[in-house]
């Protein structure tokens, strides 16, 4: 009996950008079986194609009754560190994905023009984007606004990764992403501007019993981390965190929260500010989703309290914060910092980021909440059931078998389930697919 | 012989139900079961659009659920789609197959019998509460899963919260007692009092006719002007409650108001409310020019307090000026009130200086699909246009007779008091 066979489409979008082509095949029970989805499965696919290709993929879980189910992953071999990576994805893009009728997306080739993906209603078109050429994200999501296939989610690559900047990110609408491993630099080599998923479809899983969710967070809702919400929360209890904070300070904050999760440890923020290279433009409320720890307090170390229009600077280029943050300078103004980060863009100077083999396994932007064997395996779980990591890390009380009964309660199914989840876990670990 | 037509039309095969208000419904009001949204909780994560979709489709797809949570990124703010089972809903009128219906227990449900999902429903909702299903095609709207509604059950931070409205509408039953009994003490039992009233030090009178008695006898009586003070201060502290709560007249409308519900209407040339002013001022006027309180002869509530008992009340002819003005009730509620009143446009001037305003559209509010604050308002200054355009209306003070009927019938506590300095609060619900 195949256990996950409710909670996928059981279909694969192969697209081979060179070629122009796009089709849906149906994915392989066997190997679904065995790596049970997410992180697993897209490296055993990645094996069956180029070593440039990229792989979207989401869990068994992601769009479920699970809490935080809103992942979808991202696996490449990065062009900077050699080696394979995972890139968490969340918001919405793991259910939109699945909802739009696939469950894994295999992009292979380099397009001929500038191109973005459609997905929906278990169909995958290739559209032209030379429109968006050069625009920044926000722009980019509005002109993809004007076009005729209606999305849920989008992610998008910005101008910095079309320069060919390794330091770009991708950005999940305009919130930018955990990408610090060359994601969107991969995709912007590929002529692939982004990814619009239409999420129009849904998909049964198992909703005998819908409440389960609900189960499950009255377990962790006796844990402090449950109350302590939004991102200001999460980022005082990580290492240099609470400068971060203090330097974060905005005029309105709001949690929010990814797909179906009941601790959000996002926040969006409302600022006014002017741009001060341009005496004539007027005071503007800016909004701001701070989603991205690391590189909040990368950055924050090196510009302190105007952090937040160079953040905002950063995900307009798409640019990851923390690889702008060894770059920048300390103890200049906001004028000069601004000029840089335009300068990084155009100029593409040489940059390390830091982050070292072991970090980049998981896209690098994961905060460090728990530390050593415990943090990856918390990550691998999540990166294979399609849980958000964050989530999973900052409630250790949450189990595999907890989470694995949203799959099949009865205990000979959790037995093999919980075999097969060790089993990918370990080779996850190992990264015996790179 | 004519043949006789027998094609069935609309109205044969789904005829529309009477609106009749039961007889209960006059003392204990109808309970209307809504969902209130608070989007100062809502994190967006899309709980109840999974679980509501599950019902609709069986299946977990956001898109095809009857609630929908709208983001915007910019402003970092979330907003419900949700059907608010409005008391007069839009979307049931347009229905061209009437397959929408509001059921006795105030639920609006579509039948999916019926429903040729034409989407005309979507477009006369304000709220766009009826949601296409871009998948299916098919119309989902809420019905609050017949009273037991499950996104409110699964969302994590309780931004959504269930209530079948208000069983006891406490303000109600004070105004009326009020009324009640200031219309025994002034009428019954201490006649006469309103117009003049003297006990010790202590001066009480009526500021019409103390205008119009300055105004016939040429003199300023220090004691007049100051017992005339009272009824000023109490509606500088607290607008015109004396209209709303006190007024023995006003008791009378609002009986007669309940005994004809249905209304004529007046032609516009009457309807205006700077008329009372110049009631005043033609009162005062008159008073000057023929020495004695002209209107005093013929205001109804110095008539209802002369009345000296219950033996004269029926004997007094004077007391004919009473069922004259109380039938202005037939072409809309206190039309005295609004447009004739002197004593009420003295009180309306003196409101000018008021300390309190009512406001109405806190962030609570669903203004287009409610609008019950208009309906109730017995003087009819609650602009429902202003609230079908998703806007908060201004409440002109110097007309509002305080009677809180707005307050007391708000479902969504949207309507509240607060001192005139006070920010306006209402933060607008734009959708």
């Amino acid at each position: 009996m195949n256990l996950l066979g409710p909670f996928y489409n059981m279909k694969i979008g192969v697209v081979d950008l060179s070629a122009s082509s796009a089709k849906v095949i149906p994915l392989d029970q066997e190997q679904v079986s065995s790596y049970l989805g997410g992180a697993a499965m897209n490296g055993a696919i990645l094996a069956g194609y180029e070593t440039d290709t990229l792989v979207f993929g989401t869990g068994p879980l992601t769009g479920s009754f699970a809490p935080a189910s809103s992942l979808m992953i991202a696996s490449f071999v990065s062009p900077m560190f050699k080696r394979l990576c995972h890139v968490p994805l969340m918001l919405r893009t793991g259910p939109d994905m699945k909802f739009s009728g696939v469950d894994y997306l295999a992009v292979k080739g380099t397009a001929p023009e500038q191109s973005v993906l459609h997905v929906n209603h278990g169909k995958v078109r290739i559209l032209p984007a030379g429109n968006l050429a050069h625009l920044s994200v926000p722009e980019a999501i509005i002109e993809l606004k004007k076009v005729s296939s209606p999305f849920q989610s989008v992610i998008l690559t910005g101008p910095a990764a079309e320069r060919g900047s390794p330091y770009a990110s991708l950005s999940i609408s305009t919130n930018g992403s955990l990408d610090k491993t060359g994601l969107a630099f991969l995709m912007a080599a590929k002529n692939l501007k982004g990814i619009m998923l239409g999420g129009t479809d849904g998909l049964s899983f198992n909703t005998d019993n819908p409440d389960q969710g609900k189960e499950l967070e009255k377990i962790i809702s006796t844990d402090k981390n449950f109350k302590r919400k939004g991102f200001y929360s999460v980022l005082k209890n990580l290492e240099g965190g609470k400068d971060a904070a203090k330097s974060l300070k905005a005029d309105r904050k709001k949690d929010m929260a990814c797909y179906h999760c009941p601790s959000p440890c996002m926040t969006h923020v409302r600022y006014s500010w002017r741009d001060p290279r341009n005496k004539e433009t007027p005071n503007s409320e800016e909004g701001l989703l701070l989603l991205d720890h690391t590189g909040c307090i990368a950055l924050a170390k090196k510009v302190g309290k105007n952090i937040l229009p160079i953040l905002r600077a950063c995900l307009h280029c798409g640019l990851d914060p923390v690889a702008i943050a060894e770059m920048l300078p300390q103890g200049q103004t906001l004028p000069d910092y601004l000029n840089a980060v335009d300068k990084i863009v155009s100029d593409n100077p040489p940059c390390t980021t830091g982050l070292s083999q072991r970090q980049c396994l998981f896209g690098g932007g994961i905060p460090s909440i728990v530390t050593g064997d415990l943090m990856e395996k918390r990550v691998a779980l999540a990166m294979l059931l399609g849980i958000c990591p964050i989530f999973l890390l900052r409630f250790p009380q949450i189990t595999d078998a907890a989470l694995l009964s949203f799959i099949s309660t009865r205990e000979e199914d959790l037995k093999h389930l919980q075999e097969s989840l060790s089993s990918a876990i370990a080779s996850l670990l190992s990264a015996q697919f790179s | 012989m004519a043949e006789q037509d027998f094609s069935l039309n609309l109205d044969d095969l789904r005829p529309r139900p009477a609106e009749k208000k039961r007889f209960s419904e006059y003392f204990m009001p109808r309970r209307h079961s809504f969902i209130i949204f608070h989007p100062d909780r809502c994190t967006g994560c899309g709980a109840c659009e999974m679980i509501c979709s599950t019902r609709n489709t069986e299946k977990v797809a956001p898109v095809s659920a009857s609630v929908k949570v709208v983001r915007d990124e910019k402003e970092g703010k979330n907003f419900s789609i949700l059907c608010q089972h409005c008391r007069k809903p839009l979307c049931l009128p347009a229905c061209p197959t009437r397959a929408i219906e509001k059921g006795d227990d105030g639920i609006v449900r579509i039948d999916k019998l019926f429903c040729t999902e034409c989407g005309l429903c979507t477009m006369a909702c304000p709220a766009a509460a009826p949601i296409k299903d871009p998948g299916s095609q098919e119309i989902h709207k809420c019905d609050l899963c017949e009273g037991d509604p499950l996104c409110v059950k699964q969302c994590p931070e309780n931004a959504l919260t269930f209530t079948r409205g208000k069983a006891v509408r406490w303000i109600k039953g004070l105004r009326w007692t009020s009324q009640l009994m200031s219309f025994l003490l002034l009428v019954m039992v201490f006649i006469g009092t309103f117009c003049y009233f003297r006990t010790g030090n202590v001066n009480f009178a009526c500021p019409t006719g103390t205008l119009q008695n300055i105004a016939s006898s040429g003199t300023i009586v220090l004691v007049g002007v100051s017992s005339a003070l009272a009824l000023l201060i109490l509606t500088v502290l607290a607008g015109r409650l004396f209209c709303g709560w006190v007024c023995p007249f006003g008791f009378v409308l609002d009986v007669v108001d309940k005994i004809t519900p249905k209304k004529i209407g007046w032609p516009s040339f009457l309807k205006s409310r700077m008329t009372k002013y110049g009631v005043l001022a033609g009162a005062v006027g008159g008073s000057y020019a023929l020495g004695f309180q002209v209107f005093c002869t013929v205001c109804p509530i110095g008539t209802l307090c002369r009345a000296y008992g219950v033996q004269s009340f029926f004997r007094s002819a004077e007391l004919a000026i009473v069922p004259a003005l109380a039938s202005l009730e037939i072409g809309e509620r206190r039309s005295w009130c609004r447009y004739f009143c002197p004593v009420g446009a003295v009180l309306g001037l003196t409101a000018l200086l008021r300390m309190i305003k009512i406001v109405i559209g806190a962030k609570r509010c669903k203004k287009f699909s409610c609008i019950q604050c208009a309906e109730v308002c017995p003087v009819g200054i609650i602009d429902a246009d202003k609230l079908r355009e998703g806007l908060s209306p201004k409440i002109p003070m110097t007309e509002c007779i305080m009677c809180m009927r707005c307050i007391d019938r708000c479902p969504y506590d949207a309507a509240k008091i607060r001192f005139r300095w006070q920010k306006a609060t209402p933060g607008e619900v734009r959708i």
